[in-house]
């Protein structure tokens, strides 16, 4: 099935919780919105900000992280194609992290009125989008416990596992080669990690065979394996649903 | 019943007739034993949970049988909203103390906020706080030192208490032994134990089996590094603006 629409692959994704209406279908492609493109690290929500807007990323990867008063960074989520980066924005208004590009990042901005709209006149579109909210909240909760209670081999592990998972959903996987533009150093920040131990965490995965990360292509050699070491359940990203 | 009543009407202007339907709510009221699950994961639960007394957590262990808490559910929280929608509860719900809930079936649940616009936003709202704590919590344990991860556990409990009118500004009771609060920030008993003696030290918290008084808030919100806007709850400045 070849998209005609821009925001197809989001009306896939969501179908994908619920049956939709030709009629929820259109709603959805007749949001009106604004491209915007990101150069890499480039701010597209900042904390604080009254949020007008919710984006929907069509090309590239995009990261939520909060700052703490110190300067350390803290990275609590990647974001990929077909994801919302801020839905929540829609329901909150203030902003209480940032959101920012991780390379160069092409968005759709909705206006947080016509997310409103479009939940209140679409039932089945509105259960999308909360149990896209919901999936958020089983993520978030996944990754306390993996910066909280998982050893660095198993945090970065895991965090890999997730993202091939989440690639795969959306067809972004080219015969076992995933487009992977994460640094060393936003990997440390997303597992609570020094870059230092990471780098020595990402060596020891690729010596025992588990994987090949160069030139921002990830293979995974061995998923079982890896699997194993990450400690990986993916039940918490509800594919099932 | 009403303390969630409230919880929703503080999130969501609800109509005469959405507070009705919220009270006639087919539900069955259990009571439950410090320690007792209410939901475990791979369960596919019935009901969608309201917590009316008592305080509970929620937790996952790892393979290797590490546990970590990921929040604590306090009088009017639901415990599962998630369990709405998702078919599969992805984490485990234990009572920390003797508690009442309440269990709705999930399809009266499912119908009540999909049918009631207003109803439905609150529930939103409220699931979407939630989702901004846990983020919090990244942070909380993948970036902060042990002092200001239980500082930061301390101010978030008491403002979550506070704005629903369970404890007074001074301090609060903590419902969780220094295991679970090591569980909830990740370090370990001995830890927390050393941490909250140095926190009393320095005069910011003083204790008393386990009650907490806040001696000092201002200093001990800066050794947390906290700041409340993550709970999306009204601000003191914003009351007394409103006020005015």
């Amino acid at each position: 099935m070849s998209d005609v629409h821009p925001l197809d692959p989001l009306v896939r994704r969501w179908s994908k919780y619920r049956s939709f209406s030709t009629g929820d279908r259109n709603a959805i492609r007749e949001l009106p919105y604004v491209r915007r493109t990101f150069g890499k690290d480039a701010y597209i929500v900042r904390e604080g900000e009254q949020a007008g807007e919710c984006s929907l990323i069509l090309r590239g990867f995009a990261y939520r992280q909060k700052l703490l008063s110190d300067g350390d960074r803290q990275i609590i989520s990647f974001h990929i194609p077909t994801e919302f980066v801020d839905l929540q924005n829609g329901v909150l208004g203030i902003a209480d992290h940032n959101v920012q590009s991780l390379n160069h990042c092409e968005i759709a901005a909705v206006s947080r009125s016509a997310i409103i709209e479009l939940a209140d006149q679409r039932p089945a579109v509105r259960m999308a989008m909360w149990i896209d909210t919901l999936i958020d909240s089983s993520i978030f909760r996944e990754w306390v416990v993996n910066v909280g209670r998982r050893d660095s081999r198993a945090r970065i592990a895991h965090l890999l596992c997730e993202l091939v998972i989440r690639l795969q959903r959306i067809g972004a996987d080219r015969e076992g080669l995933f487009d992977f533009p994460l640094t060393q150093e936003q990997l440390a920040d997303a597992t609570g990690l020094t870059a230092v131990h990471t780098n020595r965490t990402l060596q020891s995965l690729r010596r025992e065979g588990l994987l090949q990360l160069s030139n921002g292509i990830l293979r995974v050699l061995d998923w079982e394996g890896l699997r194993e070491v990450g400690d990986f359940d993916e039940l918490y990203l509800h594919q099932q649903v | 019943m009403q303390i969630f009543l409230q919880e929703l009407e503080a999130l969501a202007p609800l109509s005469v007739d959405d507070r009705l339907a919220i009270l006639q709510l087919p539900m069955r009221l259990r009571r439950l034993d410090a320690g007792a699950y209410i939901v475990r994961e791979g369960d596919v639960p019935k009901h969608c949970v309201i917590l009316i007394d008592g305080f509970a957590i929620r937790q996952k262990l790892t393979g290797q049988g590490a546990r970590q808490i990921l929040a604590l559910c306090i009088p009017g929280d639901a415990i599962d909203f998630q369990n709405m929608f998702l078919d599969i509860s992805d984490h485990a719900v234990q009572m920390l103390t003797r508690s009442i809930v309440a269990e709705v079936p999930r399809e009266a649940f499912q119908e009540i906020v999909m049918t009631r616009p207003a109803i439905g936003a609150a529930v939103i709202h409220s699931t979407l706080i939630e989702s901004s704590i846990l983020r919090e919590w990244v942070v909380n344990v993948g970036r902060r030192n042990a002092r200001a991860r239980i500082a930061h556990i301390l101010c978030e409990f008491a403002v979550r208490l506070e704005a629903r009118g369970l404890a007074s500004g001074e301090g609060f009771e903590l419902p969780m032994t220094q295991e679970q609060l090591a569980d909830a920030t990740s370090l370990t008993p001995i830890h927390v134990n050393r941490v909250l003696k140095t926190l009393q030290a320095e005069g910011l918290i003083s204790r008393q089996r386990r009650r907490i008084e806040f001696d000092d808030w201002r200093a001990l919100q800066e050794v947390a590094d906290f700041n409340r806007r993550y709970l999306h709850v009204t601000s003191e400045d914003e009351v007394v603006a409103a006020a005015l």
